[in-house]
């Protein structure tokens, strides 16, 4: 039971750092609180019911596709709406309630096209491209592939595959803050914005870059929402919100990579409360947010932070 | 005449006179009730965001909580509805000071914490396992003590104390000494201002008139889950009705919340989903293009707005 | 002036570090009633968190820091300016939307003057600023902020009090005339501490400097005779923003 719940931790974990690592890397550049961030998961999700429904395949093919569509969104959104925003007296306030305001526009929107009702993906469709790929090369009988075994216990394939993704991602993220001269930049912004726009730094290219790549990365955890959590509605971003800040606190925020350390502790935390005190699991992330903030308000790997 | 006495007499009056005097010329008297109810709560946002600078993104938590205060007070020791919804605003201010810590926080950490506290007290409150206390998640029927006539009028009680809170920190030094924290804590702590303290009174302040004002609410409704009194709107509509109309004012928020509220109304219940629409695109155009509230239409050409 | 009168302020081995970083390491100094005290140095070499521990921005690491006797370190800001603790910014933080009158009205009301506090309108004379008074703060230029983050301070009649690079960015004209308001205010009684980069300023208002390096005094004296001291020299000439 506690090594299930232990490596379930981890999985979900690695999972939860995907959900919120771009919510930090858009805080992080532009000290902007997207509020509609669970929004863009839930849209991702709907990516991936649009995948499986018109296109009857592997919904593993929509993390792509997710992506590069809410790279492009961010992007527009990112014009259209932060110039103003930094124009204002308290940009950083305000960004909460311009956002809180997004979130419910889409939401409302795509309660229009699609209804409230709760929608799911067969979990054997996610990781189809596998077993087509190893029949294509080695033969065999296609078939749902069944639970992997790790430490001797079941665990769903979808699960597995999801925390994967995330590591990938995170990798990604890591080679592009570190290893690229944007992601060089980005980590200047980061740190010292203003000293960054004092010495010529295309500040507003590079936040729009990051704005884009955060949304992206949000829609592509939200591809894998409806097998992580059952099933999605267009309610579901306000709860993915929080839950998303629960996590990017926990690692310290404005340090993106932070947010891996973070997903993977609440994973654990969550996955032990779910199965020793089930009925008070709902609190967790709220009573988590709120002592980290208090004890260690900059994270369990943070520098410190603005402290009133 | 001092400007204190006349923004009570040509503001806080009127309004008050108003909204005693159209029940017996209006039939939906819930419509106003709430009307009454989203006054209180815009001020009280107005208190703490307007005079320290602290968005309270969970207000809704002291609101609830003195919901909860009055039903427990009802169902558990018989108590007379005005006594218990005094015992609302006591447990406004308990949770308030619980939460004081948090004042430590600041900008967009403050804001994200107030809501994570305003979620786990939703969550405690209707959690199954407390459901000899809250009756969890199943909700409270107050049937007792239903008198929606006199609960309007307590609520009528409640906006007067808090409108007379605002027009004292409208005109006092205590006011302005708020105002200059929010505006920059160092400087005001060097101008021998005890920023601390300050805060805290202001957001004990906020947390009572929440709780009264959940007290009230109970009172009225009578029958209610927790869903209902934690509803994440109570904090949002509380905010940007406060800040359409600008905050730091005695008449923005009162104005923010007949225009809005007012077209709240209009626009109806029947589709949410294109409501919900039309607020979001509000809040951004709010934001986008107005970010000082209507008032300051009216500072900016040099007018003084009280 | 009168130098000769016990030390208003007595500053022993003070420590501040952030993090491994000594911006304080060991500084010591005293300063009297009426008298100007310069505290020079280049960048970095501790000026400002001297003042700012003063003042009771920071809590000291190390050291002493008494004010007519009673030892201060760590008591809240608010607290020293109720015992006659005050001082201006080296960026001024006005309070932006309000006026320049409730501005100073804040300190007049909080500042708890242990004298009667000054009058407003005289305040807003002396310091040129009538003319704004009730506009709010954001609009004034960065001169009249600086003068009236000077008279927030002085509306609640310290007896200590320090300038954090007034001067900065005045123009001549504004450098005689402030330099002469510090003077008169000294002559009144106040011990004033400047911490500035204008050397003919320093030396045209102060009875005596301490020189810093790495948050320790190197010198103390008069300005005329530091300049002389090979020490100083150095650490003027090795400063990159040495003035």
């Amino acid at each position: 039971m506690l090594i299930y719940a232990l490596v379930a931790g981890v999985l979900f974990g690695l999972y939860f750092s995907l959900v919120g690592i771009g919510l930090n890397l858009v805080f992080g550049v532009m000290r902007i609180v997207n509020l509609a961030h669970g929004d863009i998961l839930m849209l991702g999700a709907f990516v991936a019911f649009g995948v499986v429904a018109l296109a009857g395949i592997d919904p593993l093919f929509a993390v792509p596709l997710a992506f590069v569509l809410f790279v492009l969104v961010g992007f527009l959104l990112y014009w259209v709406l932060v110039p103003r925003l930094q124009g204002s007296v308290n940009p950083e306030m305000l960004s909460i309630i311009l956002f809180f305001g997004l979130s419910q526009v889409i939401e409302a929107v795509t309660t229009i096209f699609f209804g409230t009702s709760e929608r799911s993906i067969q979990s054997r469709m996610l990781g189809t491209v596998f077993s087509t790929i190893r029949i294509k090369l080695f033969g065999g009988k296609p078939g749902a592939s069944g639970p992997i075994q790790i430490f001797g216990q079941g665990f769903p394939a979808a699960w597995v595959i999801a925390s994967i993704t995330s590591l990938i991602a995170i990798a990604l993220v890591y080679l592009y803050l570190y290893r690229t001269r944007l992601g060089t930049l980005t980590r200047a912004v980061m740190s010292r914005r203003d000293e960054a726009l004092a010495t010529g730094i295309d500040v507003d290219r590079i936040s729009a870059a990051a704005f884009g790549i955060g949304l992206g990365l949000a829609a592509v955890a939200g591809v894998f929402a409806p097998f992580m959590f059952g099933s999605v509605t267009p309610a579901f971003g306000a709860d993915a919100t929080v839950t998303s800040f629960a996590i990017v606190v926990l690692g310290s925020l404005g340090n993106p990579l932070g947010t891996a350390l973070g997903g993977v502790v609440y994973g654990v935390c969550y996955m032990l409360v779910q199965t020793y005190l089930s009925s008070w699991a709902d609190l967790l992330p709220y009573v988590l947010l709120i002592f980290i903030l208090l004890l260690r308000p900059s994270g369990l790997l943070g520098r410190r932070v603005r402290v009133a | 005449m001092p400007s204190a006495f006349k923004h009570a007499l040509f503001i806080v009056l009127p309004l008050i006179a108003v909204f005693a005097v159209l029940p017996s010329f209006y039939q939906n008297h819930l419509l106003l009730f709430n009307f009454v109810i989203f006054l209180i709560l815009a001020q009280g946002v107005n208190i703490i965001y307007g005079f320290t600078g602290y968005l309270p993104f969970g207000y809704v938590g002291f609101f609830g909580a003195g919901a909860y205060g009055f039903a427990i007070l009802v169902m558990h020791y018989q108590a007379p509805a005005p006594l218990a919804v005094l015992a609302g605003g006591v447990i406004g201010v308990a949770l308030g000071l619980l939460l004081t810590p948090l004042l430590r926080l600041s900008g967009a950490y403050f804001a994200i914490a107030n809501l994570a506290a305003s979620l786990a007290v939703l969550h405690f409150v209707a959690n199954p396992a407390l459901e000899n206390i809250t009756r969890g998640p199943y909700g409270v029927s107050l049937t007792g003590t239903f008198n929606p006539t006199l609960a309007y009028n307590a609520a009528l009680v409640v906006l007067t104390l808090t409108l007379g809170a605002v027009v004292y920190l409208k005109n006092s030094r205590f006011g302005l000494a708020l105002q200059a924290v929010r505006e920059d804590a160092v400087s005001a702590s060097m101008a021998g201002v005890d920023v601390v303290w300050m805060r805290v009174i202001a957001w004990l302040a906020s947390a009572l008139v929440a709780g009264l004002a959940g007290g009230v609410y109970a009172w009225y409704v009578s029958v209610f889950y927790p869903d209902n009194v934690f509803s994440g709107d109570f904090s949002i509509f509380a905010i940007v009705f406060a800040l359409f109309g600008g905050v730091a004012t005695i008449t923005g928020p009162i104005v923010g919340v007949i225009i809005l509220y007012g077209i709240y109304n209009l626009i109806g219940f029947t589709t949410p989903q294109y409501f919900q629409l039309i607020y979001g695109l509000l809040i951004m155009g709010l934001v986008l293009f107005l970010p000082a509230g209507l008032v300051s239409l009216a500072t900016r050409r040099g007018w003084h707005v009280p | 002036m009168c130098p000769d009168s016990a030390p208003i302020l007595n500053v022993t081995k003070l420590a501040k570090r952030f993090g491994g970083f000594y911006a304080l390491d060991g500084l010591s100094f005293h300063v009297a009633s009426g008298e100007i005290l310069g505290l020079v140095g280049p960048n970095g070499s501790g000026k400002t968190t001297a003042i700012n521990v003063i003042s009771g921005l920071y809590a000291p690491d190390g050291g002493e820091v008494v004010l007519d006797g009673v030892s201060i370190g760590g008591v809240a800001s608010h607290k020293l300016v109720h015992r006659g603790i005050n001082r201006t910014f080296q960026v001024p933080k006005p309070f932006m939307s309000l006026t320049v009158r409730e501005n100073i009205e804040v300190a007049l009301a909080y500042g708890r003057a242990a004298v009667a506090p000054p009058d407003m309108a005289d305040l807003l004379d002396e310091y040129r600023l009538a003319e704004v008074a009730d506009r709010p703060a954001a609009d004034l230029n960065n001169a009249q902020q600086k003068m009236l983050d000077l008279v927030r301070a002085l509306a609640t009649r310290p007896r200590l009090l320090l300038l954090d690079e007034l001067a900065a960015g005045l123009n001549p004209a504004e450098l005689d005339w402030i330099a002469e308001r510090i003077k008169a205010l000294a002559q009144t009684g106040i011990a004033i501490i400047v911490v500035e980069h204008l050397m003919g300023f320093i030396e045209h208002i102060t009875d005596r400097v301490i020189v810093m390096n790495a948050g320790k005094e190197i010198f103390e004296g008069k300005l005329a005779v530091a300049v002389q001291v090979p020490q100083v020299i150095e650490v003027f000439l090795g400063g990159e923003h040495a003035a």
